[in-house]
């Protein structure tokens, strides 16, 4: 794949965190945006010729293993990103009753 | 009357903003177009050359993606491993009951949870425990790691609460069991600096067969999978808790 289209996941991320209203679909948007720069740099590390980065005697050559270290820090991190959002989304639902952002926007204005 | 015209309004005025998101999205991805012309300058692959002619006889990891997390940049690993600790502590923090609370009840409701997933949960529960093993021990020859077994033995754990709801479990022992395990993965990665001199890297001399390196990745594989499973899991339990 194209490391252009794998922008163009990012960018469908970014379109998702502008336009939801709900908090859990702004966390998924960020979930799409990681995908998306996880495909980017596999597709950076990708050359041809170059089989997995685990050799045995009859490999020729590898593809680049340092990205795909890389990116297995990205997904851990990413994982906790994502939990601890979800833990605050929790809160923010106990707290007002509601996970639309308009609506939680609209009680602040109340209270103030 | 007055309603509708309002949210018409407020519709136009959305679409307008609708476009000139979807326009400076655009420009986004124009820019990112240009850049990636000149990437053949900017990285190129002697980098795979080098792992592929030394990384074997330096870290005597068959799989080189090990090699870089465990050996070459065993630095980064323990920081990432440190920021999952640092989620766990702020996600029981954050969640309504705290970590004193001793044998918390969870809320999985017994009767909605189907019969057939149950069942099968049963089935499925030791095959992927020793996957899970299997991943984590066999990280410096296969695909995998303790990263990736770490989660997949997580998950097993997560699906023993579908089947005993009642289980209890004392997620403050947990937490402890891992930032002990923690403290050990940062006690094996510095004993490097007695025996070769520079601080983490593998413990054996550069010159040892593989097999002999391979003692260290088992080693390291192994605590790093068991301090992620562990803390996954009480991410998981902090979370079943709190959902009601």
């Amino acid at each position: 794949m194209n490391p252009i289209l794998t922008f163009l996941v990012v960018l469908i991320g970014f379109y998702g965190l502008s336009t939801s209203t709900n908090i859990i679909k702004s966390v998924f948007s960020v979930t799409i945006i990681e995908s998306g720069v996880i495909l980017l740099f596999l597709n950076l590390g990708n050359f041809e010729p170059g089989s997995i980065p685990i050799i045995n005697d009859e490999t020729v050559m590898i593809v680049d293993p340092l990205p795909q270290a890389l990116m297995i820090t990205t997904i851990v991190i990413g994982s906790t990103v994502t939990a601890m959002a979800l833990m605050l989304c929790i809160k923010v639902f106990h707290q007002y009753g509601t996970v639309e952002w308009k609506e939680i926007l609209r009680r602040e204005d109340i209270k103030s | 009357m007055n309603t509708s015209a309002s949210s018409s309004s407020r519709t136009v005025v959305s679409v307008s903003r609708r476009i000139l998101l979807v326009a400076m999205l655009l420009v986004l991805f124009g820019v990112f177009t240009v850049s990636m012309l000149e990437l053949e300058e900017l990285y190129n692959d002697y980098g795979r050359q080098y792992f592929f002619e030394n990384a074997f006889d330096e870290t005597g990891s068959r799989n080189f993606v090990t090699s870089i997390l465990l050996d070459y940049r065993l630095f980064d690993s323990l920081f990432e491993a440190g920021i999952l600790l640092i989620a766990v502590s702020g996600v029981i923090w954050i969640s309504k009951h705290d970590v004193e609370e001793k044998n918390a009840r969870f809320m999985i409701d017994k009767y909605k949870t189907p019969d057939l997933f149950v069942t099968f949960s049963r089935l499925v529960y030791p095959l992927m425990l020793t996957f899970g093993f299997y991943i984590v021990i066999n990280g410096h020859l296969s695909p995998g790691g303790g990263f990736q077994g770490g989660a997949i033995v997580a998950t097993a754990i997560l699906i023993l609460y579908y089947i005993n709801p009642d289980k209890e479990t004392n997620i403050g022992f947990i937490v402890t069991v891992e930032k002990v395990v923690y403290l050990l993965i940062i006690v094996a990665a510095s004993v490097s600096i007695v025996t070769r001199g520079t601080f983490f890297t593998n413990f054996f001399p550069v010159d040892a067969p593989a097999d002999l390196k391979a003692i260290y990745l088992v080693l390291l594989n192994v605590l790093i999978g068991f301090k992620v499973s562990l803390g996954l899991w009480t991410i998981f339990t902090a979370f079943l808790k709190e959902g009601r």
